[in-house]
């Protein structure tokens, strides 16, 4: 240990060199078991002038990375490997070190690509990789680091800024020191955990770096709170009216100019036609999804619904009240019921998307709405069957990911008026991505979100249940009110991600509530299959209630299910979407939480997207982190809007980047092209609740 | 003279090869990538990769005749095949892979067998190709020939 420890440094010093000059030096690990393949990869990578290390076993590759986490800068990762699934892989490398990961393959094909994506993946290229896709991964790794940042607060944009270069005094040590910083400061966990020593010194490099910005023009750093100020105050104007000048004046914010609403209402506005884009687009994989499998659309269960914290008191029953509806499961998850109503509230738990729809509050609805399979094991495995091939295995049980779309059935009640899906979108969705990460200590995580899945017998740790690691932390979730946003997340996409693999227990539900029922993004993202179980739920808000709910449970009902088991622990994480009030929702997260604790039998798994797991620190960035970072899977999935959200660029900015709130921002600014490099951001979106995780 | 009769037959070859679909553009990407520190990358890369499609084929093969037919795992290393081919750009051969995994889809193990039949000419006729190509690559001298073509 100590051999390799001195090795480590001696390496980093090495390499300290090259680092200063990122990406030039950047720290790639490569894996892939085809000789031919790794060999041109890691030759293609050389002529990048990256730092190369090559391995064609990925259990080796988990083993360097696990240990010297420092070590490496960013993950390549063949999909299809003889020794661990490369999803797999993918999953471990995103929960245990937040590395950025891209995977390869030969197969092209739409649905592989959106489990990657769904399963956390940054990016994913197809063989034969050109060197010119290479020469961007970098973009990866700055973005990952920009929004753990962001997520912690801080006051990253300077020193991102720095990341251009321009400043040669410090030169560009900021994007190295921004990672080592990230290591250090973004992650206690990953701090205690490994006690990266370095860090300390790499931090005070960085906070020197801080003094030149103090020079520049201050920018504006929209900070949840801010955000949600803004939105109540679009809100209340209403979206078509709602003019810069007098959303000032509704802010009564000091400081603030016009020109920073403007610009941050064009860029809000943008996010939200990307939404209704998504969920169009979505409610029409519903729909296609829907005619396929008609049982499927029935499947609701929920096993693990729990999320569903509608701001009425009711937390969330650890035990689904299964209103019929949940097989399996002990107590379908439904907290829906206390959803406010007419939320449609699509939960793909890793066994059964529950589509729910929840209409008018009305527990009638929402049995109606909630369709349990019973047969949720049965429906999944029938309906992996046709998909699988190859992705079976990866959906033990979870058969949710493809039913969960599927499921999704529309809501009878889905249909909202534009304006309302509108507000839904509002409600701010927000998928604290943070599943789980071990050291939920943070009470942060208690809270809202939590997407709690458990992976059975996922070697991803079991992590102490609270799903939350998003660390939706109560306080937190005014956040998400604030920004009322739409985030009708669609979730289910981030679902999608959260499906994993679930292990024998692993139940993995994750509810998310969408916010617009019509879509059914999770249609999307049932579709895919890829999407591991996750409950979306679908939310269409027609009260601000119910925007509440957002919450997202992941009701891991974990594969297991398949054979009937019960389901050892709903776990749901619930994330709230923020648009409960805040009072309300610590108690409602609280209590919901425990019921998570209790269902968690201990083991659970965050999956949801695998990046929620970056959340982990919720605390600040607790809202749903979601990051649309759209941005990664872009390309592959043809994505028009970097936006995305409902598709896989949702469950890629979901799943890949832990869910960063500032996601939705960047995704944003990626839009609107700014200027502004990404790292510009100043949208500071640290938080914004835009539970378009997914 | 006869160095230049030589380059312009190598061209002429690699030409043909390209017009023949036997490769495409990744083929040529790697010949970029040689450079001084590598400067037999590509013909490495092929002898690399005729080493471990052999390997591959063989397997192939035997899925393909064991029964009970498991066409998962066959279409898993009708998969592997296919990336390492298409990391070299042996389009040929890619595409005949493409065929493959498309009868493992269907099930159809008559179908499976014609492209395996398929896909092992084209190993064979690719290899011999590029072993030509090669050896007269070597006779010029691969790294001026190398560096000349690289951007």
């Amino acid at each position: 240990m100590l051999l390799s420890a001195l090795r480590m440094e001696e390496r980093k010093r090495l390499m300290g060199r090259e680092r200063d000059q990122f990406p030039v030096g950047m720290r790639v690990l490569a894996v892939d078991d085809d000789p031919v393949c790794l060999k041109v990869l890691e030759t293609l990578l050389r002529r990048c002038q990256y730092h190369v290390t090559s391995t064609n076993q990925a259990i080796t590759a988990l083993k360097l990375l696990r240990e010297n986490r420092d070590m490496f800068d960013l993950v390549i990762s063949d999909v299809h490997m003889p020794d661990m699934d490369g999803f797999k892989l993918l999953e471990l490398v995103g929960l245990e070190m937040d590395l950025p990961v891209i995977m390869l393959s030969v197969n092209g094909e739409t649905k592989t690509v959106m489990k990657g994506i769904t399963h956390g993946a940054c990016d994913y290229l197809l063989k034969p990789v050109r060197i010119e896709e290479l020469r961007n991964i970098w973009q990866h790794v700055v973005r990952r680091k920009f929004s753990n940042r962001e997520r912690n607060n801080l006051d990253f944009p300077k020193e991102c800024n720095k990341l251009p270069s321009v400043d040669t005094e410090h030169g560009p040590n900021q994007p190295t020191c921004g990672s080592s910083d990230q290591n250090g400061r973004t992650s206690k966990k990953r701090k205690e955990l490994h006690g990266e020593e370095d860090d300390e010194v790499d931090d005070s490099e960085c906070q020197d770096n801080d003094e030149p910005s103090a020079a520049k023009k201050p920018r504006v750093v929209w900070s949840v709170e801010l955000h949600r100020k803004f939105v109540a105050a679009v809100n209340q104007l209403g979206i078509d009216k709602a003019v810069p000048k007098r959303i000032l004046e509704l802010m009564n914010v000091e400081k603030l100019t016009r020109e920073n609403v403007a610009s941050h209402l064009q860029k809000y506005r943008l996010y939200l036609k990307r939404l209704s884009a998504v969920a169009s687009q979505q409610a029409s994989i519903v729909a296609a999804l829907g005619g396929r499998d008609p049982s499927f659309l029935h499947m609701g269960a929920f096993e693990g619904l729990q999320s569903y914290q509608t701001f009425a008191p009711s937390a969330v029953l650890p035990s689904f009240n299964p209103h019929g509806l949940l097989s399996r499961t002990s107590g379908a998850a439904f907290g829906l019921q206390e959803l406010a109503p007419s939320n449609t509230i699509q939960t793909a738990t890793g066994n059964v998307t529950i589509s729910h729809c929840l209409e008018e509050n009305q527990q009638t609805n929402i049995t109606q709405g909630l369709t349990v399979t019973l047969g949720q094991s049965q429906l999944q495995q029938n309906w992996i069957h046709p998909e699988n091939n190859g992705l079976s295995d990866v959906f033990s049980g979870s058969a949710l990911t493809n039913t969960l779309s599927g499921t999704l059935h529309r809501v009878p009640s889905s249909s909202l008026p534009p304006q309302e899906l509108l507000e839904c979108k509002q409600t701010n969705v927000s998928m604290p991505p943070s599943i789980r990460i071990p050291s939920a200590s943070s009470g942060l995580l208690e809270r809202t979100l939590g997407v709690s899945t458990n992976l059975g017998d996922s070697s991803i740790s079991q992590q102490g249940a609270l799903p939350i690691d998003g660390g939706f932390s109560a306080d937190r979730l005014p956040l998400h009110s604030s920004f009322d946003g739409p985030i009708a997340t669609k979730l289910d996409t981030t679902l999608a991600t959260s499906q994993r693999e679930i292990g024998q227990q692993g139940k993995f539900s994750v509810n998310m509530l969408v916010c617009p029922s019509d879509n059914l993004t999770l249609a999307k993202n049932a579709k895919t299959g890829a999407s591991s179980s996750g409950s979306t739920i679908m939310l269409p808000l027609d009260t601000a209630r119910h925007s509440d709910y957002l919450q997202f449970g992941g009701a891991s009902n974990s594969v297991q299910k398949i054979d009937g088991q019960k389901q050892d622990h709903i776990q749901n994480s619930n994330i709230i979407w923020s648009s409960m009030p805040s009072s309300e929702l610590p108690t409602d997260n609280q209590t919901h939480i425990t019921q998570n604790q209790r269902l968690d039998s201990g083991s659970f798994n965050h999956n949801i997207g695998a990046h929620l797991a970056d959340q982990t620190n919720a605390s600040a960035s607790i809202l749903p982190q979601m990051k649309f970072d759209t941005r990664t899977s872009e390309d592959k999935l043809k994505q028009k809007n970097t936006y995305d959200l409902g598709n896989s660029k949702l469950q890629g900015g979901f799943n890949s980047s832990s869910c960063n709130f500032d996601g939705l921002l960047n995704s944003i600014i990626k839009v609107e092209k700014d200027d502004l490099p990404f790292l510009d951001n100043e949208l500071g979106c640290d938080l914004f609740p835009l539970g378009a995780c997914i | 003279m006869e160095y230049s009769n030589l380059r312009r037959q190598i061209v002429f070859m690699k030409k043909n090869l390209f017009d023949q679909g036997y490769l495409d553009e990744q083929f040529n990407q790697l010949e970029d990538l040689e450079d001084e520190s590598s400067p037999n990358f590509l013909e490495e890369v092929v002898a690399l990769f005729f080493k471990d499609s052999s390997r591959l084929l063989t397997n192939i093969e035997q899925a393909t005749d064991k029964y009970p037919q498991d066409f998962y795992k066959l279409d898993s290393l009708v998969q592997q095949l296919k990336g390492s081919g298409s990391s070299i750009g042996a389009l040929r051969m890619k595409n005949e892979c493409s065929v493959f995994k498309a009868n493992c889809n269907d099930r159809n193990l008559e179908g499976c067998r014609r492209s395996l039949q398929k896909i092992k000419r084209e190993h064979a006729t690719l290899k011999q190709k590029l072993e030509s190509y090669f050896q007269l690559l070597r006779q010029v001298g691969p790294r001026d020939y190398a560096v000349s073509s690289r951007k």
